[in-house]
């Protein structure tokens, strides 16, 4: 039956499937987006899904990891008007991407031994690597309160606006004890994309820069601040490198392979 | 009916993680039953090597967005163990709750938004909630509640911040706990709503092997997902340290994830293992479920997991309620987490996470950075007995058509709940 709702799908490349979960979080507004929405492809929640249909938007979760991962995302790219990158592993590449130097044939050695070669593996890289994407939502996981605000303006008619502003100014807008300051901790805050409402420095916990960097921090002047309360350059970029090593180590430590 | 058949279900829906199952006939005989996994490996124990203590929950929490409050609290316990760090009885409590706030999102979602559209004829929730508005409107209130939990305590419903090796950064107040009680008696009501529910309908039964069973021993004489011990359902009970011993690790072909085997055979983990073995310390509605929903214990028929989680939901809603009241009258003043000396050790952690029973074990060097690491998580321990029961449902029901062989295939990995991203990280690296 030909609606006139947005047609969308979701999908998932290799990950923890932590942002479609945050979707199925919106409990209170999940009927609801299935009213507004024609959802035509989300294999982990619904069965019998149409994966022809050209759709409006695609949002894509995880990182291509695997030449299943690759083929999958050319796929959705070639059917969807809008690609939507949800979660820092689709935006930064995420924990996956941490060791992403090491061979991959030196890793399958090691965990599946010699005898088998079963794996299908590639460094693994962000969605923008591959494909044009036009909107991306980081967070790890995604902040149900932006994607139903991407959801809204998409629904409106509008491209969404994340706003690129830090951890650190949320974290004193709710007036927390800075911990670098007081406490001489490696907190990630003041290079990492805002959206948590500051959630880790709220509970008395450094932020670990799980959405990512911000476009623009002013890195160099963040570096001299790090450093007069004892904290290196190395500090902050090994902890930053945890969920978006391949902003901070950009393809030259790939070459090496 | 051909002799010769290849039923194939390339993409397993409404799981976690990308799999699917291909089953062989060949002269009428099953020749060949495959539950494959293709999610990409990301070699988690890889990641971690050479990371200090302090940072290896958050990695490993992303193993999973569904179990990542099982992942972080059984990697922090793993740690602890190594360090040889004794938490005090308030971080207890607070684990305790912020598991069961995982059991009972993770087992709504599941019984709600995977289960109940297979048993009603729907392919999904939210095509099923035109005609069932009410009964999907229930499940995902419990799932409410089970993330409201989590995200007090843990700090974010998924992927918990909160939680640290030695305790917690934050202890939440007397009115944020009593706000949560308010919601969990409301709760209470609505999971017996789906008792009754699930009471109704009746269960396939596609096999009736005779199963082999593993979960952890509870502490106190009281039902719980915590243990120092396994037990199996041969009578044989050992310290989480023998982990090994109960799953002997395969590499297959057609899977990213590792098979485990018990003494040669697959065994199965999870709710209905749980209850299983640990039946008897069920009390209060929970107790009152199990009698309406499998009162003949224990059971084999695989599809009675789904039974199980709906008793375990009950079981934890009882059970946060409880624990929120110690909680109270204790008091919540700050608490530090535990100090502690960084040195070279060896540790283990096991919680029986919504899927079964996880373990993770972690060897330091005297800096506090992991050498070798292995976690081993339910789904790839149950993934020999799932082919084990969906050959059996092949083998009875040979002579149906393909459709119907194809559904009771699809219904037996469901039960399972399987969660496929966690199955791709079996995996094991030693440093040399």
């Amino acid at each position: 039956m030909e609606n006139n709702k947005p047609k969308i799908g979701i999908f998932g490349l290799t990950s923890c499937a932590g942002d479609q979960l945050a979707i199925l979080n919106c409990e209170d507004e999940l009927i609801h987006l299935a009213n507004a929405l024609d959802i035509r492809d989300w294999e982990m929640a619904q069965t019998n899904n149409d994966n022809t249909t050209l759709l409006d938007i695609a949002f894509v979760e995880g990182v291509v990891a695997q030449s299943r991962d690759l083929e999958a995302l050319h796929a959705i790219r070639k059917r969807s008007k809008l690609l939507v990158a949800i979660g820092t592993c689709a935006v930064w590449g995420g924990v996956a991407a941490m060791k992403n130097q090491i061979p991959r044939d030196i890793l399958k050695k090691e965990v599946y031994g010699e005898e088998i070669n079963v794996v299908d593996s590639m460094p693994a890289l962000p969605v923008k690597s591959f494909v044009k994407v036009d909107i991306q939502l980081p967070g790890c996981p995604i902040e149900k309160d932006q994607f139903l605000q991407v959801v809204t303006s998409l629904l409106r008619g509008n491209l969404p606006e994340i706003l690129q502003f830090s951890v650190c100014s949320e974290c004193k807008m709710s007036e927390n004890a800075c911990l670098v300051i007081e406490q001489g901790e490696v907190c990630c805050g003041a290079l990492t994309l805002s959206g948590c409402n500051a959630r880790c420095p709220s509970h008395n916990i450094p932020c670990g820069g799980c959405h990512g960097p911000i476009e623009e921090a002013h890195y160099d002047a963040n570096v001299t601040m790090f450093k007069t309360h004892g904290i290196t350059k190395d500090d902050i970029e090994q902890k930053m490198a945890m969920y978006a090593a391949p902003a901070w180590i950009p393809d030259k430590l790939l070459a090496e392979k | 009916m051909e002799k010769d058949r290849i039923i194939s279900i390339p993409h397993l829906g409404r799981v976690e993680g990308h799999g699917g199952i291909e089953v062989e006939i060949e002269n009428g005989k099953v020749t060949r039953v495959n539950m494959d996994i293709f999610e990409g490996s990301r070699f988690y124990e890889m990641l971690i090597v050479g990371k200090k203590f302090t940072e290896i929950s958050a990695i490993v929490s992303r193993v999973c967005g569904i179990c990542s409050a099982g992942h972080t609290l059984t990697s922090q316990m793993a740690s602890e163990n190594a360090l040889g760090i004794k938490v005090t009885q308030r971080t207890e409590i607070l684990r305790a709750l912020l598991l069961h706030g995982e059991a009972i999102e993770s087992h709504a979602l599941h019984l709600g938004c995977l289960v109940l559209p297979d048993l009603l004829g729907y392919d999904g929730p939210l095509i099923m909630a035109k005609d069932y508005p009410a009964e999907v409107t229930v499940a995902l209130n419990l799932k409410k509640l089970g993330n409201a939990i989590q995200e007090l305590i843990g700090g974010r419903a998924i992927h918990p911040i909160n939680a640290i090796v030695g305790g917690f950064g934050r202890i939440p107040t007397k009115a944020e706990l009593l706000q949560l009680n308010t919601e969990l008696q409301k709760g209470l009501d609505l999971s017996g709503a789906l008792v009754d529910l699930f009471s109704k309908i009746r269960l396939p039964e596609y096999t009736t092997h005779t199963g082999i069973y593993a979960a952890l021993e509870p502490k106190q004489d009281r039902y719980s997902y915590l243990g120092d011990y396994i037990l199996t359902s041969d009578g044989v009970k050992r310290p989480i340290a023998e982990f090994r011993n109960i799953c002997h690790e395969k590499v297959v072909a057609h899977s990213t994830a590792k098979q485990s085997l018990y003494n040669s055979q697959p065994f199965m983990v999870g709710a209905l293992a749980r209850i299983n073995l640990n039946w008897q310390f069920l009390g209060g509605k929970a107790k009152d479920a199990q009698q309406k929903l499998i009162p003949n214990l224990p059971s084999h028929n695989t599809m009675h997991n789904n039974y199980a989680q709906m008793i375990e939901l009950v079981h934890s809603i009882e059970r946060s309620l409880q624990l929120i009241k110690m909680l109270v009258e204790n008091g919540l003043e700050h608490e530090e987490p535990i100090k502690y000396e960084v040195k070279a050790g060896k540790g283990i952690g096991a919680i029986e996470v919504p899927r079964g029973t996880l373990y993770h074990y972690y060897e330091f060097d005297d800096e506090g950075r992991i050498v070798d690491a292995d976690i081993i998580t339910p789904t790839a321990q149950n993934l020999a007995n799932v082919e084990k029961d969906m050959r059996g449902a092949v083998e009875a029901l040979i002579n149906e058509p393909v459709k119907a062989i194809r559904s009771s295939l699809e219904h037996i990995a469901r039960a399972y709940d399987p969660c496929i991203s966690c199955a791709t990280h079996l995996v094991e690296v030693k440093i040399k």
